[in-house]
C-alpha cells in the first residue's frame, strides 16, 4: 500500500516536472499553429476579397454586355423599321401609274447680250425638253424637243440599239450625226457662249441629221471607235439641201469618222478624231446640180484632269478643222470651192465653281474662202451648282464675209442656263 | 517491228495529251475579267476570286467617287469584262452609265448576270424624305458610301460571291470557300477595330461631304455638321460662319474631308483649332491602303490618333 502513496506523488512530481519542461514547448507549438491559423485566415481573406472583385467585375461585364445587347436590340429594331418603310416606300413607287414613264429633264438656255452693231436684246435661245428610256430588251430611245425663240421642233428623237453583238450599235431617226467633236454638241453644253462660226458656216449648225448611223468598237485595248452612217443631209442650217424630198441614193450625205483617245498618264489625255462627210451630189436652190461637196474635219483634245481634284482642277484644250470642197454651180467653169476654217480654244477650271477660258474662230465664208471672220472671245463661268449656270463673255469680231450684221463688232453676252430633272447628252455630249 | 507500233502509241498519247492540254488551255489560263469601278471592290472580288478572277478597278481610289472622269480609255476594260462590280445607289451615275452605252457589251448591263450591284441588301441611310433638287446632289436611294462600315463590306462581299457565282456556276465551291475565309478574316478585324476604336464613341466631327454616316454608326461617332451646304454644293460664307459656331460649341474634335480641295477645312481649322484628318472613302487612295481591310485599318488607326 505504501507504493501506491508513493506513486501519487511521483507522478504528480513527475507530471509537474514534465509540465514545467514541456510547458513552453507547447506554449511555441500553440504560438506557431496560431500563426499558421491566422496566415491560412489572411489568405482566405485574400482570395475572398479577389473572388468579391472578381464577382464585381463580372457584374459590371454583365451590365456592359446587356447594355450593348439592349444596343443591338435597338440598332435592329431601328434597321428593321428602316427597311420597313424603304418596302413601303417601294411598293408606293411600284404601284404609281407613271412607273414606266421615261426620265424627263427640261433646259432653259437664256442671254442677254449687247452687240456694238446691233444693240442690247434678251434672247430667249432655247427650252429643250428630254426624255429617254429603255424600249425593250434591245434598245432604248431618247428624244429632245426644242423650243426657241422661232418656234418649236423635235431636235433628236432616234432609237439606239443595246445588245447588237460583234461590238455593233445602230441609231435610227433624228439626231446629232457623229462628225467632228463640238458641230454634235448641243449649244447649251459648250464650254462657251454661242457654236463658233466656223462649225455655222462649213458644217451648217449643229450636226442635226435624219438617218441610220452605226457604230462599231474596235477589240483594241486602246479606245478606238468607227462610225458610218447615212443621212438626208448634215447640219441643222445647212440649206443647201432639202430634207422633206425624196432623192436619189447619190443625194444623200454618207459619213465616216474615226476616234481614238490615249491617256498620256494618270492626268493627261488625249483625244483625236477624223471626220468626212460626203455628198455625191448636191441640189441647190435652183434647178442646177452643184456636184458633189467634200466635208473633212479633224478634231484634238487634250484635257488635264488631277485625278485627286478633278472637280477643283483642270485644263482643257480643243482644236477642229473643216476642209469643204464643192462647186457652188453646175458649170464646168466653176471653180471648185476649197474652204478652211475652224476654232481653238483652252479652259482653265479655277475651283469647284469657277472657270475661265479663250475661244478663237476662224470662219471663212464656204462660197468665197477668201472672206473670213475671225472672232476672239475670252469667257468665265461660274457653276453655282452642277444644274446652274452663269457665264458672262465678251467676243470681238473682225466680219469680212458681212452676211449677218450680228456677227461683227464688239460683242457682250450674259448667259444663264439651268436644268430640271433628268438631263444627259451622254458619252458622245461629255 | 515491234518498236514502231510502241513509239506510235506513246506518239498518240503525247499528241492527244498536248492537243487536250491546248484545248483546255484557254479555259484554264484565261481568268473571268472583272471590272470594279473602285479599288476596294476591286480587292474583295479578287479575295472571293482568287486566281479565278483578273480585276481591274476603273477609279483609283483618289477621285471624288461621284466625279470620277468620263474617260474613253475605260470603254475597251468595259467591253472586255465579263463581270462588273459597282458600289450601287448611283454612286457611279455620274460617270458610268455614259460609258457602259459606248462599251458594246450587253452581258454587263444593269439587269443582266454580269452586273453586280454590292448594294443589294445594305440597310441604307440617309434615303431622303424630299426628292428635290432644293435639297442638293441628291442620292434618291440614300447614302452610297456603306463600305466605310466594314460590316457592310461583308454584305458586299456576298454580293459578289453570288454575283460570280451566278455567271460562272461551275465555281461556286470556289467562291463559297474564299468568301468563308474572307467573312471570317473580316470578323476578326472588326472585333479588332471595335477595341481599337473605343476612344472614337461619342466623338463629334465634322464632314465636308456627308460620306461619314456608316463609318460613325459603326464607331459611336457623332455628326456636328457638314462644310456642304447641301450635298455637292459648296459652302455660302455664311454657312461657313454657322459652322464656326456651331464647332465651338458642340465641341467637335475633328474633321474630315477626303477628294475635297483642303482650302476651307484648313481655313475651319484657323479659326477653331479643330484637327483636320483627309481620309479618303476609298481604298487605293494612299500606298498604305491598297486592300479593303487595309484602308479601313488606316481609316480607324488615323482617327484614334487624331483624337487621342
Amino acid at each position: 500500500m505504501a507504493l501506491p502513496r508513493l506513486w501519487v506523488p511521483v507522478l504528480a512530481a513527475s507530471a509537474l516536472g514534465g509540465f514545467a519542461i514541456f510547458l513552453p514547448a507547447l506554449c511555441l507549438a500553440q504560438s506557431s499553429e496560431m500563426e499558421q491559423l491566422r496566415s491560412v485566415v489572411e489568405g482566405l481573406q485574400q482570395q475572398l476579397q479577389k473572388a468579391l472583385q472578381r464577382i464585381d467585375q463580372l457584374e459590371k461585364e454583365k451590365g456592359a454586355t446587356s447594355d450593348k445587347i439592349d444596343q443591338l436590340e435597338q440598332e435592329k429594331a431601328r434597321t428593321a423599321s428602316r427597311i420597313g418603310q424603304v418596302e413601303k416606300s417601294v411598293q408606293a413607287v411600284q404601284s404609281a401609274p407613271s412607273v414606266l414613264n421615261p426620265a424627263i429633264g427640261m433646259v432653259l438656255d437664256a442671254n442677254v447680250s449687247q452687240r456694238s452693231k446691233t444693240g442690247g436684246n434678251f434672247n430667249f435661245r432655247s427650252a429643250e425638253v428630254g426624255l429617254s428610256a429603255s424600249v425593250d430588251p434591245f434598245a432604248r430611245m431618247y428624244g429632245f424637243i426644242n423650243g426657241t425663240s422661232d418656234g418649236v421642233e423635235v431636235d433628236e428623237a432616234a432609237a439606239v440599239t443595246t445588245s447588237l453583238p460583234w461590238n455593233l450599235t445602230a441609231k435610227g431617226g433624228r439626231f446629232l450625226a457623229d462628225f467632228g467633236r463640238f458641230p454634235k454638241v448641243h449649244a447649251h453644253e459648250l464650254p462657251f457662249v454661242n457654236e463658233p462660226l466656223s462649225i455655222d458656216r462649213m458644217v451648217g449648225g449643229e450636226t442635226q441629221s435624219d438617218g441610220v448611223e452605226a457604230n462599231y468598237l474596235f477589240p483594241t485595248p486602246f479606245f478606238l471607235r468607227a462610225t458610218f452612217g447615212g443621212y438626208n443631209k448634215i447640219g441643222e442650217e445647212n440649206t443647201q439641201v432639202d430634207n422633206n424630198k425624196s432623192r436619189s441614193w447619190s443625194r444623200f450625205t454618207y459619213l465616216g469618222r474615226l476616234n481614238t483617245y490615249f491617256d498620256l498618264s494618270d492626268n493627261h489625255s488625249i483625244e483625236l478624231g477624223t471626220s468626212v462627210a460626203y455628198t455625191p451630189s448636191i441640189r441647190l436652190t435652183g434647178p442646177a446640180d452643184g456636184g458633189d461637196r467634200m466635208l473633212n474635219g479633224i478634231d484634238l483634245t487634250y484635257r488635264f484632269q488631277p485625278l485627286a481634284s478633278t472637280v477643283y482642277q483642270g485644263l482643257t484644250v480643243g482644236s477642229e478643222f473643216f476642209h469643204n470642197s464643192q462647186r457652188f454651180a453646175f458649170d464646168s467653169a466653176a471653180k471648185r470651192q476649197q474652204a478652211y476654217g475652224g476654232y481653238s480654244y483652252a479652259e482653265l477650271k479655277l475651283s469647284k465653281n469657277w472657270s475661265t477660258g479663250f475661244l478663237f474662230d476662224y470662219a471663212p465664208s464656204v462660197s468665197s474662202p477668201g472672206k473670213k471672220t475671225i472672232g476672239y472671245s475670252p469667257f468665265i463661268t461660274w457653276n453655282m451648282s452642277e444644274f446652274n449656270r452663269l457665264r458672262f463673255q465678251f467676243t470681238h469680231v473682225d466680219d469680212r464675209v458681212r452676211e449677218d450684221k450680228n456677227d461683227g463688232g464688239n460683242q457682250v453676252f450674259l448667259q444663264w442656263t439651268t436644268v430640271i430633272g433628268a438631263h444627259t447628252h451622254g458619252f458622245l455630249g461629255r | 517491228m515491234n518498236i514502231f507500233p510502241k513509239i506510235a502509241k506513246w506518239q498518240i498519247i503525247t499528241i492527244t495529251l498536248v492537243a487536250a492540254g491546248i484545248y483546255c488551255r484557254p479555259a484554264l489560263a484565261q481568268p473571268i475579267r472583272v471590272v470594279a469601278t473602285f479599288p476596294d471592290l476591286a480587292d474583295i472580288t479578287r479575295q472571293i476570286g482568287k486566281n479565278l478572277v483578273s480585276v481591274e478597278s476603273l477609279a483609283t481610289g483618289v477621285e471624288d467617287p461621284h466625279g470620277v472622269p468620263m474617260k474613253p480609255s475605260f470603254v475597251p476594260r468595259l467591253n472586255r469584262a465579263n463581270i462588273l462590280v459597282v458600289t450601287g445607289l448611283d454612286d457611279e451615275h455620274s460617270w458610268l452609265p455614259a460609258l457602259l452605252e459606248v462599251a458594246s457589251n450587253p452581258k454587263i448591263l444593269l439587269g443582266q448576270p454580269g452586273y453586280i450591284d454590292c448594294s443589294v441588301g445594305i440597310p441604307v441611310l440617309e434615303a431622303p424624305t424630299r426628292l428635290d433638287r432644293a435639297e442638293g446632289d441628291l442620292h434618291p436611294k440614300g447614302n452610297p458610301h456603306y463600305l466605310l462600315d466594314p460590316a457592310y463590306g461583308k454584305i458586299a462581299a456576298q454580293n459578289i460571291a453570288t454575283g460570280l457565282a451566278r455567271s460562272f456556276p461551275q465555281y461556286q465551291a470556289d467562291f463559297d470557300k474564299n468568301l468563308k475565309a474572307y467573312l471570317g478574316e473580316l470578323d476578326n478585324w472588326i472585333s479588332r477595330w471595335e477595341k481599337i476604336a473605343a476612344p472614337l464613341r461619342g466623338v463629334k466631327y465634322v464632314e465636308y461631304h456627308p460620306e461619314w454616316v456608316y463609318f460613325a454608326n459603326r464607331f459611336g461617332l457623332k455628326r456636328v455638321g457638314s462644310i456642304e451646304l447641301k450635298p455637292g454644293i459648296e459652302p455660302t460664307p455664311n454657312h461657313l460662319v454657322e459652322l464656326v459656331q456651331q464647332i465651338k460649341q458642340e465641341k467637335a474634335q475633328v474633321l474630315i474631308y477626303g477628294s475635297q480641295n483642303p482650302r476651307i477645312p484648313q481655313q475651319l481649322q484657323g479659326e477653331t483649332g479643330i484637327k483636320v484628318l483627309r481620309l479618303y472613302t476609298s481604298a487605293g487612295s494612299r500606298s498604305e491602303t491598297d486592300t479593303y481591310i487595309k484602308w479601313i485599318d488606316y481609316t480607324v488607326r488615323s482617327l484614334v490618333q487624331a483624337v487621342s
